[in-house]
């Protein structure tokens, strides 16, 4: 019955992410995060550029990562990888970000996360966007995706600082 | 030949006289019973008798299951006096533990009713209330999640909230309810689409929204959930079956005293206690699940390279020697070591051909630790091979019994039996069948026993038992001679078959009081 149902989907999916890009687009949130589609023939495709937040060891960097919409958006999540990838305890090395607002509903059998924590369909690239700023100003330790890296924030803070700010002006060419 | 079957026969006989168990000697008396065999009464027609391992269960069939459920949530409607799906879905979130509800119900109404998603009774929504609530009067609205407007009108039919306000279109109600239902299996637990909203969907908006095969499918899933949060119920596994076994004698902490074995209406056996598909006595689920792991997993393929192989120690290449010196060159890695001791070949000096370091420490630690595995190995598949014979036989079981079949109706021509009389045979395959499937778990029984006097009981029993299927096995085989011939052979047979199942009760008796009275032990 989704096979019938995909036209529909997509178009839905479509209509909801042009929705969201003029919606970004008219309120930029305070000029820390730009998002919209790579090119106007798939919305399915977008790039995201975030700012890296002041008072934090990402201060001053800007990261680049790639958002991937699944056709039946937004009754599934989409997925968020930077590239390139940026050191920090909840993004997985290869630039994937683990956030539990990113998680379908049904992904998580231990239930650990609660229902309200994972996405639904009235998330949207803005709250998600909004998540990974915060997650940048304060990783989850407890739940990485990047298990050094986490190791590293938890046991010699400094050092991951360090770490980072290096990695920022390497990215920057600094 | 018969008289060798007569041998071993009078070998068990004897054997029986020595003594261990108090009901080896009526075993003697049946057999001396059924030689003075009387053609009208055949000794295996004994009613099923009520052992102390047995348990009682029904089986129950959907629309009785449906019945209780409505039985249960009629009488927590009344004693709450709450609606009837209010009262089914507070029993949902409370796992039909009703107990459990009226506790927290009574202490917290609010509190019980808001945890399983559902609005207390005096405020009809919730707190937040972030969109234009269901009652006020419909303006134009657009769906926050497919973006589509609806104009006043609209509003009114194609749109939808539940108590708590949070509006949408249909079609995306539709789309994820649909999707919760058939690709995530979910039922009493579908929640409002806002985020952070636990309010429960519940069966009404969503037989409204879906298609009748969806809604079906919705009341089967909650149908199922009922009975998998119940304790006492259990769904016969067998393909087609869709009846429901009620059993309350067997709850998870008897399981290590208990082999729960019942009977579905669909003739097939099934354990209750761990939902194997057939009766897996006299073995507990517990070690069931255990040998079965062991079976399935590759433990074993990991056993056999312990036993044959070594590896390099530089690369960890797994290498088996078949030949040669030991001197040995990786293939992978170039690494040079000596075979016997694990030590790099340079060390050896100029002691080629010959390990000067043979008896030192770790090459010795070493030898002992493969001869272990080896001998594991060996006792695994001792007995693995015996559990899948019998395995492998039951497979044959359709055949087996085509076979006696043909010559029961081969004896009826011939020897002019009646259609009554000839049903020995059949009866004594179904006892060969029934003992085989306790000989295949009597031997992963066995392999998990600890080594000591009682376990060397179970084995006397299960030798015995095992000799006396063989002997039946043996004389159903034979081929039907004349008149004469047949009398002898449904003598042989009757009293065979009489033997074999005194043998498996005694088995089954003993084994099962074993673990009431603690007997058995394990190493597990």
């Amino acid at each position: 019955m989704f096979a019938n149902n995909t036209r529909a989907q997509s178009s839905t999916a479509a209509r909801r992410l042009m929705k969201e890009y003029r919606d970004l687009t008219a309120d930029p949130l305070q000029d820390m995060i730009t998002a919209g589609p790579i090119s106007e023939d798939n919305m399915l495709e977008w790039e995201a550029l975030v700012q890296g937040p002041e008072g934090t060891p990402y201060e001053g960097g800007i990261f680049a990562a790639k958002l991937r919409f699944p056709s039946d958006y937004p009754l599934n999540p989409f997925k968020m990888t930077f590239d390139p990838p940026l050191l920090h305890p909840n993004i997985y090395p290869n630039g994937d970000v683990c956030i539990s607002i990113l998680h379908a509903p049904g992904d998580d059998p231990m239930r650990y996360e609660t229902a309200s924590e994972r996405w639904s369909p009235v998330q949207s690239v803005r709250s998600v966007l909004l998540s990974v700023l915060s997650l940048m100003h304060a990783p989850n330790s407890d739940s990485p995706a990047d298990v050094e890296c986490a190791k590293l924030y938890r046991d010699d803070k400094p050092e991951f600082e360090r770490r980072v700010r290096a990695q920022v002006k390497s990215l920057l060419g600094i | 030949m018969s008289s060798d079957g007569e041998e071993e026969f009078e070998f068990e006989f004897e054997d029986d006289d020595e003594g261990f168990d108090p009901e080896a000697d009526s075993a003697g008396e049946s057999i001396s019973d059924a030689e003075a065999f009387d053609i009208m009464s055949p000794t295996l027609e004994e009613p099923p008798e009520k052992k102390p391992y047995d348990v009682n269960y029904r089986v129950r069939t959907m629309q009785e299951i449906m019945d209780m459920q409505t039985k249960e949530v009629k009488k927590v409607q009344s004693l709450l006096e709450v609606p009837a799906d209010t009262a089914a879905t507070l029993l949902r979130y409370y796992a039909w533990n009703s107990e459990k509800l009226q506790e927290q119900f009574w202490n917290d109404p609010t509190a019980a009713l808001v945890s399983a998603g559902l609005s207390p009774p005096s405020s009809p929504s919730t707190s937040t209330q972030p969109l234009p609530s269901p009652l006020a009067s419909p303006r134009p609205f657009e769906c926050p999640i497919c973006c589509m407007d609806y104009t006043k009108e609209q509003t009114a039919t194609q749109t939808l909230a539940l108590g708590c306000g949070h509006r949408f279109c249909r079609g995306c109600w539709t789309e994820y309810v649909v999707g919760k239902i058939t690709t995530e299996g979910e039922s009493g637990r579908i929640q409002c689409m806002e985020s952070g909203c636990s309010r429960i969907v519940r069966a009404e908006p969503i037989d409204e929204l879906v298609t009748s095969d969806v809604s079906k499918k919705y009341h089967n899933l909650l149908n199922q959930a009922f009975v998998s949060d119940a304790p006492s119920l259990r769904w016969c596994p067998h393909p087609g079956c869709e009846h429901i076994i009620e059993c309350s004698q067997a709850p998870q902490k008897m399981l290590n005293q208990l082999v729960p074995t019942v009977t579905c209406r669909c003739g097939n056996d099934l354990c209750f206690g761990c939902g194997y598909p057939a009766s897996h006595r006299p073995v507990i689920c517990r070690i069931v699940k255990l040998w079965e792991k062991k079976c399935a997993d590759d433990s074993e393929t990991a056993n056999w390279l312990q036993a044959n192989t070594k590896e390099c120690t530089k690369c960890q290449s797994t290498i088996e020697k078949n030949g040669g010196c030991n001197h040995m060159t990786c293939k992978k890695c170039k690494w040079e070591f000596c075979w016997v001791c694990m030590g790099p070949w340079s060390e050896h000096g100029t002691a080629w051909y010959q390990c000067n370091r043979f008896d030192e420490k770790s090459g010795s630690d070493n030898r002992d630790h493969q001869a272990k595995s080896r001998q594991s190995l060996e006792r695994y598949l001792h007995y693995f091979n015996r559990w899948a014979n019998h395995e492998h036989s039951a497979k044959l079981d359709a055949d087996f019994y085509k076979s006696t079949q043909k010559k029961m109706e081969q004896m009826q021509s011939s020897a002019n039996m009646s259609w009554i009389e000839v049903q020995f045979a059949k009866q004594a395959v179904d006892t060969v069948i029934a003992a085989r499937i306790t000989l295949k778990w009597s031997y992963c029984m066995a392999f998990y026993l600890k080594r000591n006097n009682m376990t060397e009981l179970f084995e006397d029993n299960q030798r015995d038992l095992e000799r006396a299927v063989e002997t039946l096995g043996y004389s159903l085989e034979q081929n039907i001679g004349d008149v004469g011939a047949i009398a002898k052979l449904r003598q042989e047979v009757t009293n065979q078959s009489a033997y074999v199942q005194k043998r498996h009760d005694i088995l089954m008796d003993d084994t099962l009081r074993g673990y009431l009275e603690h007997r058995w032990e394990f190493t597990v």
